[in-house]
């Protein structure tokens, strides 16, 4: 029953994938974002740091033109003003240098790129200073110092070359560093982007699965709740309740109705098992124990239980509860149950067992009173008759003709008596419950039922014409009665002037509206017909003729008790089966009797 | 094997009747004094009476006993299981001598060990022919105990 929950269990365990999924791909973009802008600042870091160096290497150059240009102002003019930019030149270069150095300490080309400037510097410095020395002093020569100057514009063309060398080392180490970010972050980007759409897709999908999962939440829920309505007016109605016995915290709930049940509103106590034993009969409360340690040590069927309940009214109520154990989902053992007032039932079933046992003495009664009135009335039946046989013999000669009358009368009457005493003795023994079914021949009890009939059949001179008739599973001696019943009621009621002929047929038939309380089933039988050509009857009679002690004519004429035809019935009814009569008055009546196969 | 030997008893046959009713009494009397048989008539009114008469010392064992099923104080039934249980009265014919013939009474008197079963005539001249023939059976097929098709006999 707990399975039930499991597509709800697969939901949250795919939301769980898709949520985990979800953090990894942020995470990776989030990784990759960070190492985008630490490459980004990498790189702009690089320029700047590219761009000092070179510009402090500018910076020397400038210096060095500063002083050269005053120096050709001076020599030009005398005008010391011009040698202000030199006279700090040497600590300026340092300054720079230091700069530089520290700028380029881990790059050991450039220090070594430094050191030849540092050299050429030096040397175009020196230079300057003797141009400078040659004009201030006395020996003027033209040719020196010009000699001097280009020498010295010679000098600063080298350092201009080492410094554009320089620079251009630093722009090609910047540009290799430069590609190597591009290169790596070229593709970030696009990644990013793809990956932040999958991951939209992905919260999309999942949005619509939570969507679509809640819905189906929403639907069992109310289906939840509509069951649960259900459930509570079925329990009000049927009188039942259902209630849950949770081992491992030994919670026992119960069902509103319970609370009905024992006379109380719902929900009016705090439900728990100790509470509810207490409505229980105390001498049954051990039976409801010891089923609960049935259901837990053996947990193989539902155990079922009776018990009484004194509800809140006092009014004593039969239950019947049943139980078993479950595990669910979580491993708990729970114990659920039914609990039913079956009161009524239980009135009803004693009332019905008293009445039944009445009936069954009464049964009993009847036919041990119906046997031995039969009995015990033939016993001076017999005496009498036996008594008039010997004044028949031996004392008629002595008798009046009024007297031998009287006589044949009291004879007739009494042989009346012991027709009828037989005829219901044979009747409750056909009432009587021993039946044992065999498998037989009919021909053997139709050709027994012809010898026990022999007399009658030769005093009227009839003919019984028979089909061959079937094996069948049946009661012999009852069947063998039957046909001495009605060949005898053949031979009674034929028609004076006319020999008896008797004809017996005998075929399958399949009745499909038979009073069946089962629809569409076909019912087989063997109809054994029964046809004579006697006195016949009144078709309105066909029913009342197999109704005990009915009869159809004065007793003078035809004898009988009145039983014959019940016994046939009862006979044929004891066999599953039925019988029916067809007459044509003066033309003779038939008998079916229709034998389940 | 006395029974055998009733056909060619010198003396009178030996009859004894266990009846509780005195009609019944008088009528099997009347039919024994009619019959051209030598026979001797001892009469009993029910079962207690009828395993006291049996049980007397030196008392004169009947050939055929004629016995009643429906007896107050001891039944034919029990009678007859007694008398079959009893070694020294396991000879006597037993012809069970009653007014019903249902299938269950012939049944349980065959399977509990009698001889014959008559059923009470309610015609005195056919009293008197099965009492006849009763005493002129040729005992020899009745009481080997295994003849069931003859064991009712009719007039």
């Amino acid at each position: 029953m707990f399975n039930k929950y499991k597509p709800i269990f697969n939901s949250s365990f795919f939301l769980s994938i898709v949520f985990v999924s979800a953090l990894f791909i942020l995470i990776f973009i989030s990784g990759v974002s960070y190492r985008y802008t630490t490459s980004l600042t990498d790189s702009s870091a690089l320029m700047v740091h590219s761009y000092k160096i070179r510009s402090e290497l500018e910076q020397l150059v400038t210096i060095l033109k500063d002083a050269e240009s005053g120096h050709r102002g001076f020599i030009l003019t005398r005008d010391s003003l011009f040698l202000h930019p030199s006279l700090s030149i040497r600590e300026k270069i340092n300054k720079a240098f230091t700069t530089l150095r520290e700028l380029t300490k881990n790059n050991f080309q450039q220090q070594k790129n430094l050191d030849s400037l540092n050299t050429l510097i030096n040397l175009r410095i020196a230079i300057l200073y003797n141009t400078l020395n040659i004009s201030t002093s006395g020996a003027y020569n033209q040719d020196q110092i010009s000699q001097s100057l280009v020498r010295g514009e010679q000098q600063t063309m080298l350092v201009r070359e080492q410094v554009n060398d320089m620079i251009d080392f630093e722009l090609m180490y910047l540009k290799v560093h430069q590609d190597l970010f591009e290169h790596e972050i070229s593709l970030s980007p696009l990644y990013t982007l793809l990956l932040l759409l999958f991951s939209l897709l992905v919260f999309i999908f999942a949005y619509f699965k939570i969507n679509k999962d809640i819905k189906k939440l929403k639907n069992s829920n109310e289906e939840l709740s509509i069951a649960y309505e259900a459930i509570n007016h079925a329990e009000e109605i049927g009188e039942f309740s259902s209630w849950q016995w949770h081992l491992d915290s030994n919670e026992f709930k119960y069902s509103d109705n319970q609370y009905r049940l024992l006379g109380h509103e719902p929900r009016s106590f705090e439900s728990s098992l100790h509470k509810f034993l207490e409505f229980v009969h105390p001498q049954d409360r051990h039976i409801l124990l010891e089923s609960g340690d049935r259901i837990i040590n053996e947990r193989v069927e539902p155990t079922t239980v009776f018990f009484r309940v004194i509800r809140k009214d006092g009014q004593l109520r039969y239950f019947k509860s049943i139980g078993k154990l479950f595990t669910d989902a979580g491993q708990n053992k729970i114990i659920i149950g039914i609990h039913w007032d079956i009161t009524e039932q239980h009135l009803n079933r004693i009332s019905l067992e008293e009445r039944n046992k009445e009936l069954e003495q009464s049964n009993a009664e009847l036919a041990t009173f119906n046997h031995i009135a039969s009995h015990d009335l033939q016993e001076p039946l017999r005496i009498i008759q036996t008594y008039i046989s010997r004044i028949s013999e031996k004392e008629i000669v002595n008798m009046s003709k009024t007297t031998i009358g009287y006589f044949g009368r009291i004879q007739a009457s009494i042989e009346r008596i012991r027709i009828l005493i037989n005829d219901l003795l044979l009747y409750s023994r056909t009432n009587k419950g021993e039946r044992n079914f065999e498998l037989i021949d009919l021909n053997v009890l139709l050709e027994n039922a012809k010898v026990e009939l022999m007399q009658s059949l030769e005093d009227k001179n009839a003919i019984v014409q028979a089909d061959p008739l079937p094996q069948m599973n049946v009661i012999p001696f009852q069947i063998q009665q039957l046909f001495i019943n009605l060949i005898g009621n053949s031979l009674k009621f034929s028609k004076a002037g006319r020999y008896p002929v008797i004809r017996i047929t005998c075929e399958e038939v399949v009745n499909k509206n038979n009073n069946s309380e089962v629809v569409n089933t076909e019912n087989r039988y063997n109809r054994i017909s029964i046809q004579d050509n006697g006195i016949g009857f009144d078709q309105q009679y066909a029913e009342t003729i197999f109704v005990l002690f009915r009869r159809l004519h004065m007793k003078n004429d035809y004898p009988g008790s009145g039983i014959g035809l019940s016994i046939c019935k009862k006979i044929v009814e004891n066999h599953g089966g039925y019988i029916t009569a067809r007459g044509i008055p003066d033309i003779g009546a038939t008998f079916d009797i229709f034998l389940p196969i | 094997m006395l029974p055998n030997s009733i056909n060619m008893q010198k003396g009178p046959i030996q009859v004894l009747l266990a009846d509780d009713d005195e009609d019944d009494r008088l009528l099997f009397q009347d039919a024994f004094k009619e019959i051209k048989l030598k026979t001797e008539v001892q009469l009993v009114y029910d079962g207690v009476e009828l395993m006291e008469y049996l049980s007397q010392e030196g008392a004169m064992k009947p050939h055929v006993l004629f016995l009643d099923l429906n007896m107050p104080r001891k039944n034919g039934m029990d009678c007859l299981d007694e008398i079959r249980l009893d070694e020294s009265l396991k000879d006597i014919a037993v012809v069970i001598y009653s007014t019903s013939a249902s299938d269950e009474d012939i049944e349980e008197t065959f399977v509990r060990g009698a001889n014959v079963y008559i059923r009470k005539p309610n015609n005195f001249n056919e009293l008197k022919k099965i009492l006849e023939k009763v005493i002129t059976i040729n005992w020899q097929y009745h009481t080997s105990g295994l003849n069931k098709e003859n064991f009712l006999l009719s007039f």
